[in-house]
């Protein structure tokens, strides 16, 4: 009788923790490395010449026109630069 | 009936591999600590499930996982040297048979423990991996425990589920595995993501660890008391309130006391006088039969060499008759006494090289939880703060394994060799974090210079 009661809530516990495992995404993939490396790529795009460029042009056309609008931080110049084809072709 | 609940148990985990294989090894840890094939005894007995179960785990991984962030470390490559050299002492065993049945089982834990940290490569695995490996000890402890509060123990006289003496259905290795598991325990009612902290985890942990406590009581296993005072040892390093620990810890111990069998005592009165006792004398002869014999054989004698042992020594025999009792001091001769120590069974059986390996691959283990936990201590992100107390953990349960292997023949236990993977994949993955940090930190700082520089040429 005692096996029986704990080899039931042995395999019943391991059962609801596997199942529980099944269903959450971080069991392959590890959220705090995967956070590190993708901060750590923005930051590579941003200091990047390509990266560098856009936000010289961006500072640049910010002084132009300034009063036409806020000026392109790098980020999101960078942004920019990703969004292009051949980009996205070199960070696969 | 409880073969039909076994394999569907089998099953449903084959099944839910299949979305993440990862699991496969999670079930190989089932299979490996409960022995369920040799629990049932009609279908499942004749099924090679510990062998599908092996071949699914190192095929998923294989074929199937990301092998994103394995590594391959120092510690695997002295578990992998000792695994070749083993194999090598088996080729030139003095006993060749039994040595080849030895070297069936213990090359699959060690090339498991091998393989296993190319697994763990997420702390959701980590956890995962640590907690599967708990509850499985764990349904053994539960039934033992409640068996010895409901109905007495005794040495030898306990039954588990398997009562063939063998893997950690064995009572002295149950103890020590139970009492070094109670560390990693209380680390789940803190940090566990699979089963939150809450107070049904922390009473289902105290009821665990008093379970725990329980083997080496119900067992009658000496080995299992030393296991504790290990732990109370260990665990002052991490209390606050010393003073109050030692006295709650002494106050515990004495109300314990009452409701210990008087066989207990008997028992574990041996511990004091080893010449009273066939079984703790003879390991002393062992012990010294072994030094002697690799003095001769200095790569040892491969697996089950002490089966060559033949040794003479004078010891009490005590012989009642009526109401006298005469003692007298008899020559008794023994032979084949195994090691009961894993330091002397690797000496005895992998010679100094062997035991070298194995004393390099736990020092070094214990070393590295100790540099982890000093790096990790002040973390206080929800994402690292899990990192030192498992450290500490696995470092404590590691101690206990040494100290209860001091008087066991343990060097291959496959639970042991699990937590080894374990500690492996913990230093892997801090390394990781340490070096994404390192480079995010670099990227960062370049990113900041050169935007002072652009800030700085826009004012100009």
């Amino acid at each position: 009788m005692i096996d029986y009661f704990a080899l039931a809530l042995g395999h019943g516990l391991i059962a609801i923790a596997l199942l529980r495992l099944v269903l959450r995404d971080d069991c392959d993939v590890d959220p705090l490395l995967e956070r590190l490396k993708a901060d750590t790529e923005e930051n590579r795009r941003a200091a990047s010449p390509a990266g560098r460029n856009a936000a010289r042009r961006a500072q640049a056309g910010g002084h132009g026109e300034a009063g036409a609008g806020e000026a392109d931080s790098g980020e999101q110049a960078a942004q920019r630069e990703r969004a292009k084809p051949g980009a996205q072709a070199a960070q696969r | 009936m409880l073969d039909l609940v076994f394999l569907a148990f089998i099953f449903y985990v084959l099944l839910l591999g299949l979305k993440r294989p990862f699991l496969w090894v999670l079930l190989y840890v089932y299979i490996d600590i409960l022995a369920p094939q040799r629990i049932g005894y009609s279908i499942i007995a004749s099924l090679p499930v510990s062998l599908i179960a092996f071949a699914a785990a190192f095929g998923g991984w294989l074929l199937l996982d990301r092998k994103e962030g394995a590594r391959f470390s120092l510690r695997q490559g002295l578990m992998l040297a000792l695994l070749l050299y083993a194999w090598w002492t088996t080729g030139h065993a003095d006993f060749p048979a039994e040595a080849a049945t030895k070297w069936d089982w213990v090359w699959k834990a060690l090339l498991f423990a091998i393989v296993l940290p190319f697994t763990l490569t997420t702390r959701l695995r980590i956890e995962a991996l640590a907690l599967v490996l708990l509850l499985s000890v764990a349904t053994i402890v539960i039934g033992t425990g409640m068996k010895t509060v409901l109905g007495g123990g005794g040495y030898e006289n306990l039954k588990f589920f398997v009562n063939d003496n063998s893997g950690i259905y064995e009572s002295s290795t149950l103890a020590t595995v139970a009492i070094g598991l109670i560390p990693m325990i209380w680390w789940f009612t803190r940090h566990g993501t699979l089963f939150r902290p809450h107070w049904a985890v922390t009473a289902f942990a105290a009821a665990l660890t008093f379970a725990c406590l329980l083997v080496p009581i119900g067992t009658e296993a000496r080995t299992g008391l030393l296991c504790i005072a290990a732990l109370g040892v260990l665990l002052l390093r991490y209390t606050r309130r010393r003073l109050l620990f030692i006295a709650g810890a002494g106050a515990l111990g004495l109300a314990a006391l009452p409701f210990l069998p008087q066989s207990y005592y008997e028992r574990m009165a041996t511990i004091a006088e080893p010449g009273g006792d066939e079984s703790a004398s003879t390991r002393v002869a062992v012990w010294q039969w072994t030094l002697d014999y690799v003095a001769e054989k200095p790569l040892g004698g491969g697996f089950d060499a002490y089966r060559g042992n033949r040794f003479a020594y004078v010891m009490p025999v005590k012989e009642v008759a009526g109401n006298t009792t005469t003692v007298q001091y008899q020559e008794v001769v023994d032979e084949g006494r195994a090691f009961h120590s894993a330091f002397f069974e690797l000496l005895g059986e992998q010679g100094w090289p062997g035991l070298i390996l194995w004393l390099a691959l736990h020092g070094l283990g214990l070393w590295q939880m100790e540099r982890i936990y000093r790096r990790w201590k002040g973390a206080e992100a929800e994402e690292e703060v899990w990192i030192a107390p498992l450290a500490a953990a696995l470092q404590m349960g590691a101690v206990i394994y040494l100290v209860g292997a001091l008087f066991q023949g343990i060097g291959y236990q496959p639970v042991m060799l699990m937590l080894v993977g374990l500690q492996i994949a913990l230093h892997t993955y801090c390394l990781r974090i340490d070096s994404a940090q390192a480079r995010h930190a670099r990227s960062a700082e370049r990113r900041a210079a050169l935007d002072s520089k652009l800030g700085g040429a826009v004012a100009a």
